[in-house]
């Protein structure tokens, strides 16, 4: 069993207070930074092979760098704390059971990329984890951990999915729909309130103090090959113990399931398992013997994201669970862009029909045509989001559909 | 550039749902003063838009047209940018809301873990449908999409807190408790 | 300078070009609906992809910047199938109800679905219903079902007029434009929006349902609203007069000048041409005796202005011309005064309020040719000219097209002054007060009935061109001059607007060297 990091202190009662965590070593990464100039920091986050933990798995070190050389003006940290894709939760836990983490990690960020004003946007529904997090931010003024050259101001976001999206992110914290923005320029180059921009998820940053204080090797030796460390793996759906697990990110998904979460419930038979949130392509029950990091997801066409594992028993019907995934994704375009604009809200219609009954059997490659026909047009990443479970579901599960349309 | 500390030095407004709109829709001065200060923890005002909506919301009860033109005076913006927002994020009530909002979940793990029963449930029990409001103005049904407290599926949030693992009876007593 | 290859051909750009822009220089039409060179950059549409030879799929070109060594392909399977794709989402809610839509014909939906479209529709489920024949305010009308989003009427308010009345509310399928609820689309370049939107979502309250766009004529002019000078098209109907009510002139439109007006004009000079087809155009020559009124053939009109200005000392006789005339005119004006030997000639006539200007294009004065009528030496004081008609030294007046019963002036003084006259002349296109007290009166083409040039605040000289017939018997004021003078015994070989431009360019140094021809299209600046 791999060691827990981010995790370790949940049990421990008062675990979100600053007290707590000074008692088990917290704050004492900063003494370590401060005597490293920013590059090494950069070098030593790169050399770890920790990868964004939000959804897209950049190699976090890499983001950094991106921050121009020689730039002189104002740098922000924007800490994604928009939890929202369907099945994850461990930020959730990170803010409400261990915010200073957060606080050091972003400290420490804030040196190796120069930055004197970090934003942590925390999804408006948040509201418990909102007010621990803004608790520990006092304390960390208050101990005089912040406010001496890095000041944090806590956002919240008011209720829209896209806002996880970092340019979504950044156009929300500006004060205006969470439009995502053209590409380039990337928010490195031009981000936040026009300046060069670093947004990294909750985790990601947690995990910083450690890499700072035990090593880039050590890190890294916990991980896979091109992964370091480890992750927190949100699982519900029909397990014995749903909950969040921290584990090697080579854990496979066959042992995150039936180890760690106490095996399937429901009928006890695995039919299906959504790995990485609901916007990961589906896994059928051969499928789960893939290691649950970047690269192992990649391998198998679906992706890890943001880790949230979602398990199907064989009583659940695919074509109910695309209804509500393909309304998720209808209810949350942010309409910005055609494609997704359009298509979320056709593909629903279509879901929705065939699981009523009255489907005709043209549709479901015309789900397929357009889904495919959509990917990768877009400005973000959010429709090709959708068009993983839209694809996956039908093409892994076909005859199930075709059960339900009505022979002409 | 913002120095000093964020907003988490105040105490956070705690949400005043279903309290009646005043008379006119203007802060006190305290809460101008709070308007300013969150304006400027921000490197373009505008930052502090979302949070002063929250603001108006809490006091008002609900983001009316007539908040969104006071809200864009405040920060010189046209009305139709506030409007814009306003209408993008589901937190903020463009018409009056119940005293307390139940918002469950249907999304997919909830979805699994039987919402809809939870969600038919609620309807039965208040008399109304997702979206409506009890005549009384005491409870808005909402049916929301992923809360991320998946574990304890089915699960909703009323007002500010989760409530989790639904049972058609937890949930029952839990409607039964709204004032 | 990037040089880049765009499907194949070579060219070197501006840095910064998009590629949009440099493609449309080797005549390559990328299409696209929400980029427009005027605004900001916004990638919504989707619709400009292009291939990029170092790029794993088709890009927006738009958003791309050409660069040095950059392959671009526009037409490839890859770009065409996308394309395909994208008019399909594009269509997907969009309703298929053309032929009750007034944009048909000129809908960028309907051009691209047949070039890049042409797919078998699939979509059978309901579309999303929205709001439909919104007034936005007095000239827009929307329809935001046919809207795509593209968001170029936000842009535009919030880019270029700075207003910002309009958003995009709401989110996913259900985004809608609209105004704030309550509020008017009232910024003084509201007709823009409906310029610049390529579909039927925003229509023009004035034209829309007046007559199909295929049977409009074309004519490139300059708007007459301002000293601006904004490059325009005037669009006629003469082929289905019956559709619009004999209205004539069905719109104008913006025409594209990088200098002087770019992509807009101002809701006044947009709307301000119904003076043309309106019932009070003076359509024959009249001669006025007391309370009768006679209707004359020009044969008999032009001898009886010719005999009115002979009965009359030259120091009697005055010339009030109008900086809303053409060059051509004025010069005429100024031949006039030579051959009647008076040095009485003036066109400056104070308005009744100041005129309203701004950053944009709006000038506060109203006339579109002030800065020529000072350049051919027509400044005199025409104060001093009413004085002396009310005080009886002057007794003899021709007023161009000024109401002069409607200025800065007393209306009072300028009565009595029109009244005392011996011999009123007035030449315009609508009959006014003053019209109704003059002995002569000569019925004036409209600008959109005639060729002709005017001189912009800055001092260019732009070309308007003959739209339309003029109305009844109306003339061009150069003609009627002309043909006064020819009666007068002067040698005029000018009868065209070309010949009299010809000649003021021969005689004022300002001029020297310009013709119709090196005007062109983009005018001219007078010399220093």
């Amino acid at each position: 069993m791999t060691e827990k990091i981010l995790t370790r202190n949940f049990g421990r009662a008062d675990s979100h207070t600053l007290a707590v965590y000074r008692e088990t070593g917290g704050y004492k990464a900063l003494d370590k930074a401060a005597a490293m100039q920013p590059a090494a920091i950069v070098e030593e986050v790169k050399k770890s092979n920790l990868r964004g933990l939000g959804g897209a798995g950049f190699p976090t070190g890499m983001k950094w760098s991106f921050i121009p050389r020689g730039h002189t003006g104002p740098v922000y940290l924007v800490v994604n704390a928009d939890e929202g894709e369907p099945g994850t939760f461990k930020d959730r836990y990170l803010l409400e059971r261990d915010p200073h983490a957060l606080i050091e990690g972003m400290i420490i960020t804030a040196r190796a990329i120069r930055s004197a004003l970090g934003f942590v946007y925390i999804r408006g529904e948040y509201v418990e984890p909102w007010r621990r997090f803004s608790t520990a931010v006092r304390e960390a003024y208050e101990a005089g951990y912040l406010g001496r050259g890095f000041d944090i101001v806590v956002h919240r976001g008011a209720g829209a999915y896209i806002c996880g999206e970092e340019t979504g992110l950044i156009s929300s914290l500006e004060g205006l729909k969470g439009w995502p923005k053209l590409k380039p320029p990337f928010p490195a180059i031009k981000g936040a309130f026009g300046a060069p921009t670093i947004v990294n998820n909750v985790e990601t940053l947690a995990h910083v103090p450690h890499i700072v204080n035990r090593g880039a090797e050590w890190f890294a030796s916990l991980g896979t090959k091109t992964q370091g460390g480890t992750r927190i793996y949100s699982v519900s759906g029909r397990v014995k113990r749903p909950g969040i697990y921290e584990t090697s990110v080579g854990i496979t998904l066959r042992q995150l399931i039936y180890d760690e979460a106490g095996g399937v419930a429901g009928n006890g038979r695995l039919k299906a398992v959504v790995p990485g949130g609901s916007s990961a392509a589906l896994l059928s029950a051969d499928e789960i013997d893939v290691t649950m990091d970047v690269d192992g997801l990649k391998n198998v066409d679906s992706m890890i994201g943001s880790a949230g594992v979602i398990v199907f028993d064989e009583t659940v019907s695919i074509p109910d669970a695309l209804v509500v995934v393909a309304r998720f994704y209808a209810h949350e375009s942010c309409g910005q862009c055609t494609p997704c604009r359009e298509s979320t809200g056709w593909i629903y219609k279509m879901a929705r029909r065939i699981a009523e009954g009255h489907g005709r059997k043209e549709d479901l490659d015309t789900i397929l045509d357009v889904a495919k026909r959509g990917a990768g047009t877009t400005i973000c990443a959010f429709y090709d989001g959708a068009v993983g479970p839209y694809i996956s579901y039908i093409e892994k599960f076909r005859g199930e559909f075709e059960a339900l349309i009505p022979r002409a | 550039m913002t120095t000093g500390p964020g907003p988490t030095h105040r105490t956070p407004p705690t949400a005043q749902a279903g309290r009646a709109a005043p008379a006119t829709i203007i802060f006190s001065p305290e809460q101008l003063a709070e308007v300013r200060r969150l304006q400027s923890l921000y490197p373009d005002k505008r930052g502090a838009l979302l949070p002063v909506l929250h603001m108006a919301q809490d006091t008002f009860g609900h983001v009316s047209l007539e908040a969104e033109t006071y809200v864009a005076s405040l920060f010189a913006l046209s009305p139709a940018h506030v409007h814009e927002v306003v209408t993008f994020y589901t937190l903020f009530f463009q018409q009056p809301k119940g005293r307390h909002v139940v918002a469950v979940c249907h999304n997919l793990s909830c979805h699994l873990a039987g919402a809809q029963r939870i969600i038919a449930h609620c309807k039965e029990t208040l008399g109304i449908d997702v979206g409506e409001t009890t005549a009384d103005g005491r409870i808005t049904l909402q049916a929301v999409e992923c809360l991320c407290a998946c574990e304890h599926a089915p699960m909703a949030q009323v007002d500010d807190r989760y409530e989790l693992d639904l049972t058609p009876d937890k949930v029952g007593r839990l409607l039964a408790g709204l004032a | 300078m990037p040089r880049l290859t765009i499907d194949g051909k070579p060219i070197e750009v501006p840095a910064g070009t998009n590629i949009i822009e440099a493609a449309r220089l080797l005549g390559i039409e990328v299409p696209h609906y929400c980029y427009h060179p005027g605004l900001s950059i916004a990638g919504q549409c989707r619709l400009c992809m292009v291939d990029l030879d170092n790029a794993p799929r088709p890009t927006i070109a738009c958003n791309t910047q050409a660069a040095d060594g950059m392959v671009v392909m526009t037409d490839t399977e890859r770009v065409r199938e996308t394309r395909r794709s994208i008019m399909e989402f594009h269509l997907i809610n969009h309703p298929l109800d053309c032929p009750v839509c007034d944009q048909a014909g000129e809908c960028w939906l309907q051009i691209y679905y047949m070039k890049h479209g042409l797919y078998d529709p699939r979509m059978v489920d309901d579309k999303v219903h929205k709001p439909k024949a919104v007034p936005l305010g007095p000239h827009v009308m929307l329809d935001a079902e046919r809207c795509i989003l593209c968001s170029r009427c936000v842009r535009f308010c919030d880019e270029i007029t700075g207003t910002g009345e309009l958003g995009i509310f709401h989110r996913g399928d259900h985004s809608e434009i609209g105004l704030f609820p309550g509020a008017d689309l009232t910024n003084k370049y509201s007709g823009n929006v409906v310029d610049i939107c390529p579909v039927g979502a925003l229509t023009d309250r004035d034209f829309r349902f007046q007559v199909r766009v295929w049977y409009l004529d074309t004519a490139r002019s300059i708007c007459q609203g301002c000293a601006r000078g904004c490059n325009i098209e005037v669009h006629t109907s003469r082929r289905r007069p019956h559709h619009a009510q004999g209205r004539r002139v069905a719109r104008l439109k913006p025409r594209y000048h990088a200098e002087v007006n770019r992509w807009w004009i101002c809701d006044e000079g947009r709307y301000g041409f119904a003076f043309v087809d309106d019932a009070s155009r003076l359509t024959f020559p009249v001669r006025r005796e007391g309370q009768a009124v006679h209707e004359l053939l020009w044969d008999e009109a032009i001898p009886a202005v010719a005999d009115a200005l002979r009965r009359h000392q030259p120091d009697e006789i005055a010339l009030l011309a109008s900086p809303k005339m053409a060059n051509e005119d004025l010069w005429a004006v100024r031949a006039l005064a030579e051959r009647l030997g008076t040095a009485r000639v003036a066109f400056r006539v104070p308005p009744a309020a100041g005129g309203d200007q701004d950053d944009l294009l709006i000038r506060a004065d109203k006339n579109p040719n002030t800065r020529g009528a000072e350049l051919l030496g027509l400044d005199g004081d025409a104060a001093a000219i009413m004085a002396d008609l009310r005080a009886g030294a002057i007794k003899c007046l021709w007023i161009f097209g000024h109401d002069v019963l409607h200025a800065a002036w007393p209306p009072a003084e300028a009565f009595e002054a029109l009244t005392r006259a011996q011999t009123l002349i007035f030449s315009g296109t609508n009959a006014s007060s003053v019209s109704a007290l003059a002995h002569l009166v000569l019925p004036a083409a409209a600008w959109v009935e005639r060729e002709g040039t005017v001189t912009n605040f800055e001092g260019r000289v732009q070309r308007f061109r003959r739209a339309l017939d003029p109305l009844g018997a109306a003339l061009p004021e150069h003609e009627l001059i002309g043909r006064v003078l020819a009666t007068l015994g002067a040698p005029v070989s000018a009868t065209r607007a070309e010949h009299w431009f010809r000649a003021l360019a021969a005689a004022v140094p300002a001029f020297a060297g310009m013709t119709y021809a090196s005007i062109g299209d983009t005018g001219q600046m007078v010399s220093p």
